[in-house]
């Protein structure tokens, strides 16, 4: 497993100065060498699936580049991030992760391999909108009643869809003095799928919940964001609830390590021409259900991974105490 | 009420208003309709071949499928037609060459021979082929309605009943059921079955290191899929079939030939003769097919037992075996209306039942957008659900497949005799090569080809050995979702090892599970 790794990290630090160094725009030139093959770390059929299917879509539709979509999920991303590692980087082989994938699941997994500078930040599309989400007009459609069923001894089942999610969970059941049965799920769809079946009770969604939201099926009993949720401005923060941190982030796409900076940045390029265009079906969903897109690239990306990295160093040490 | 009106609506606007093909005076033809079609008279075509079945035909077009319509969610319903289309046509075809050769061009139309065949030597084959057209066409319509009806039904009951617990035990339930009623004994069915979990768990869980690779780096990503199951099911089946042609070279050579005479066609009061046992046959069908692992043999077997007895007492009835048209009607409904009921399970739970279902639940995870199982029946309010459109869109194009059947399907029928005189010894090397060049397409690695091959060994040797091949593949398929139930179980029941017996029903599952492979496996 971890041999195949080594070259790795003997092209990290290249992958680094090649990042950092600035270049001269060759990024208009750049074709890719041939299809694409866009992997999407999340389950077939959830809203970060489609959001990366309609990039796909919108990339083919703008550029003519064929772009072949396929499931790698699993493990919080780095399902993908181990198969991206083992793919060209020539950027035809890109992947759909979330920041935390890059940040928190990297470090978790505690195999350096998996480090952010090994591999190359494309563009963010989104930010979450990370909701915990119950359904409407149930036992637990506000964080009282998740309380006073908690006090009252029932199990409360807690769908996660992720490691950050799960130890996000946990934190918060430590600060609030509940034992959460937390059940790890997949993506989104699957927080929902188990709500609608009346498998868990409570789950993190960060986005996909938008439309059950609006339509009154389901509700953020709480935000694990900074800015008010679109579709629920009155949900609590979490911090207000008792936890120490947020669960924020971006959907974002990564390509293998050391890939050329014309193509980084000839890719981020198209990706943000999608994202942000309202003639395409990506920006609808964007627009629709993620709060609108939120598109960041090279610098400016690498500047936020590093942030990211450092919470999430701190949040581990906090669950880990 | 009116959501499901709608809904149905919408899959078959899904069906008529999608991409047209091209355009007859003005009304553009969708691409769906056409590859049904096709689809259909392929289908008849490869079950009216001797030594060839739907499921092959299904697993070959599948990866050319999959990459001339993409991995988009409009690309599901042209490729379940094509699919849809092979099932429902080799179910037909499949009656051809045991009508006019004494010879089943698919294994459950074994059955169609021992009066199909009589009544073709007798100077009737045309009537013969009629009357396994209708009754085969009734059977199927008929186990389609309750396909309608049940799948929807059925899953929403699973999806508001069972709990995480209790889910796993239905699946621990299907698998023990597939052992314990396929293949020679249950020892057997449980080997492959186990075979299939070892396989589909190498590289598959939620660590970050891949289990069980022995340090091999090629099976990092897993053994992939389509290789498994194409191994096992069909380079297996092109094996067995090649080393019985070595054997005795005339093993699947056309014997004899049949010559309509004056009065072939349909005799007067035969649909009266056949309404009564098609519909037995029709029910038989349907029930067993509702029953994952259970194939249309068995059904065809039953219905055309039950009337044969059922003939006997009545004194001035034909005999069974000389040409009863009612011989023909019994089998032929029975193993037509399988089909219909083996995606009750399939699209209700995800479960798999038959060879053709597992091709059908392979296209819909390669393509992705359509995850059979409870979710696709969910009607959120004031949303739309894709996958219902879909599953009705499937639906759509059954009855569609049907009404061809009907009309054009026994013209059709008719035409493709002259198939059964190819040479297996030409065809099947010839499969060969596109099977392993269709997964190829799809996979574009080396690796996938040779585990293929490799697959393809095992799959023969478990013919050889009477092991049952499906189990394993259904096995292979299930693995996932039972390895993920149980995980999600274990987490909710807060880490009780014995979530499995945390619930009465769980525990009823259970003990049907071990029912089955006790009682079930004794009969034999």
């Amino acid at each position: 497993m971890t041999h195949f790794f080594k070259p790795l990290l003997a092209v990290a630090a290249l992958c680094a100065t090649a990042i950092t160094t600035p270049t001269a725009t060759l990024a208009q030139d750049w074709t890719p060498p041939g299809p694409i093959t866009m992997y999407i770390g999340f389950a077939a059929g959830g809203g970060a699936d489609t959001q990366a299917r309609l990039i796909a879509q919108g990339i083919e539709e703008k550029y003519s580049w064929t772009v072949i979509p396929q499931q790698a999920p699993g493990n919080s991303g780095l399902t993908l991030a181990a198969e991206l590692a083992k793919a060209p980087a020539d950027g035809t082989a890109i992947g759909m992760v979330v920041s935390e994938t890059m940040s928190y699941s990297s470090q978790a997994s505690g195999d350096p391999a998996f480090g952010y500078e090994n591999f190359t930040m494309l563009a963010t599309t989104a930010e979450f909108q990370m909701g915990l989400v119950a359904m409407a007009n149930g036992n637990f459609d506000s964080w009282d009643k998740v309380k006073g069923a908690a006090e009252a001894g029932t199990p409360i089942r807690f769908a996660t869809a992720s490691d950050r999610q799960a130890d996000m969970a946990w934190h918060l059941g430590q600060k609030v003095g509940i034992d959460f049965n937390i059940v790890e799920v997949r993506g989104g769809k699957g927080v929902m799928d188990g709500l609608r079946g009346g498998d868990v009770d409570i789950g993190w969604v960060a986005g996909a919940q938008s439309k059950p939201v609006q339509q009154g099926e389901m509700v953020n009993i709480a935000r694990g964001i900074e800015a008010p949720l679109a579709d629920s401005p009155d949900a609590p923060m979490i911090t207000e609830l008792g936890s120490d941190f947020l669960l924020d982030g971006y959907f974002m796409f990564i390509a293998p390590g050391g890939l050329e900076p014309a193509a980084r940045e000839a890719l981020g390029a198209a990706i943000r021409d999608v994202a942000e265009d309202g003639a395409t079906d990506a920006n609808g969903l964007l627009t629709k259900a993620f709060g609108g897109a939120a598109v960041r690239t090279g610098e400016d990306l690498d500047a936020y991974m590093t942030q990211a990295n450092a919470d999430a160093a701190e949040l581990m040490k906090a669950v880990a105490e | 009420m009116t959501d499901l009106l709608d809904y149905i609506g919408l899959g078959m606007m899904a069906v008529m208003n999608g991409p047209a093909l091209f355009e007859i005076g003005g009304i553009g033809l969708p691409i769906a309709l056409v590859m049904l079609a096709a689809g259909l008279f392929t289908g008849i075509a490869v079950g009216a071949t001797p030594g060839l079945a739907g499921p092959m035909a299904m697993a070959i077009s599948l990866p050319l499928l999959i990459s001339a319509f993409g991995f988009s969610p409009d690309a599901l319903l042209p490729v379940f037609a094509f699919l849809i289309g092979i099932m429902k046509g080799a179910t037909l075809g499949g009656a051809v060459p045991a009508i006019l050769f004494n010879l089943p061009g698919t294994p459950d139309a074994m059955m169609t021979t021992l009066d199909g065949h009589p009544m073709a030597r007798n100077g009737q084959p045309r009537r013969a082929l009629r009357i396994a057209q209708l009754s085969s066409v009734a059977g199927d319509s008929f186990s389609d309605i309750v396909l309608f009806v049940c799948a929807p039904f059925l899953a929403v009951v699973v999806e508001a009943y069972l709990d995480l617990p209790e889910k796993t035990a239905l699946l621990i339930l299907s698998i023990s059921f597939i052992a314990a009623v396929m293949g020679a004994s249950v020892g057997k069915g449980l080997l492959s079955v186990s075979l299939g979990l070892v396989v589909a768990y190498i590289a598959s869980g939620n660590d970050l290191s891949p289990r069980l690779t022995l340090g091999f780096d090629a099976l990092d990503a897993g053994v992939p899929l389509i290789a498994a199951i194409l191994g096992v099911l069909i380079v297996g089946e092109i094996l067995a079939t090649l080393e019985t042609l070595w054997r005795n070279n005339r093993a699947l050579d056309v014997k004899t030939e049949a010559h309509g005479t004056a009065q072939d066609g349909l005799a007067p009061g035969d649909l009266k003769r056949i309404t009564p046992v098609v519909a037995r046959g029709a029910l038989i069908g349907t029930v067993i097919g509702a029953l994952p692992g259970v194939g249309s043999t068995l059904a065809a077997t039953l219905s055309y037992s039950i009337c044969a007895r059922r003939a006997k007492r009545i004194p001035d009835a034909q005999p069974f075996g000389t040409g009863a048209p009612e011989g023909i009607a019994a089998t032929e409904a029975a193993n037509s209306a399988v089909s219909g009921a083996n995606l009750i399970p399939v699209l209700s739970l995800g479960i798999p039942g038959n060879a053709a279902a597992v091709f059908l639940i392979l296209a819909a995870d390669s393509i992705g957008g359509f995850n059979p199982g409870p979710a696709v029946f969910a009607m959120p309010e004031g949303e739309t659900n894709p996958q219902l459109v879909i599953a009705f869109g499937i639906f759509t194009l059954m009855a569609i497949g049907n009404l061809l059947n009907w009309t054009v399907g026994g013209a059709v029928m008719r035409s493709m005799s002259v198939l059964a005189k190819v040479p297996a010894t030409r065809l099947l090397p010839v499969v060969l090569l596109v099977s392993l060049t269709a997964i190829y397409v799809q996979e574009t690695s080396m690796f996938a080809v040779w585990a293929t091959l490799v697959f393809g060994v095992l799959g023969y040797a478990m013919r050889r050995l009477a092991v049952p091949v499906l189990p394993f593949v259904i096995a292979f398929i299930l693995a996932g979702p039972l390895e993920r139930s149980a995980r999600e179980a274990f987490a909710a029941t807060g880490a009780d090892p014995w979530f499995l017996f945390s619930s009465p029903t769980s525990v009823i599952l259970l003990l049907m599970a071990l029912a089955a492979l006790v009682f079930l496996g004794r009969q034999r």
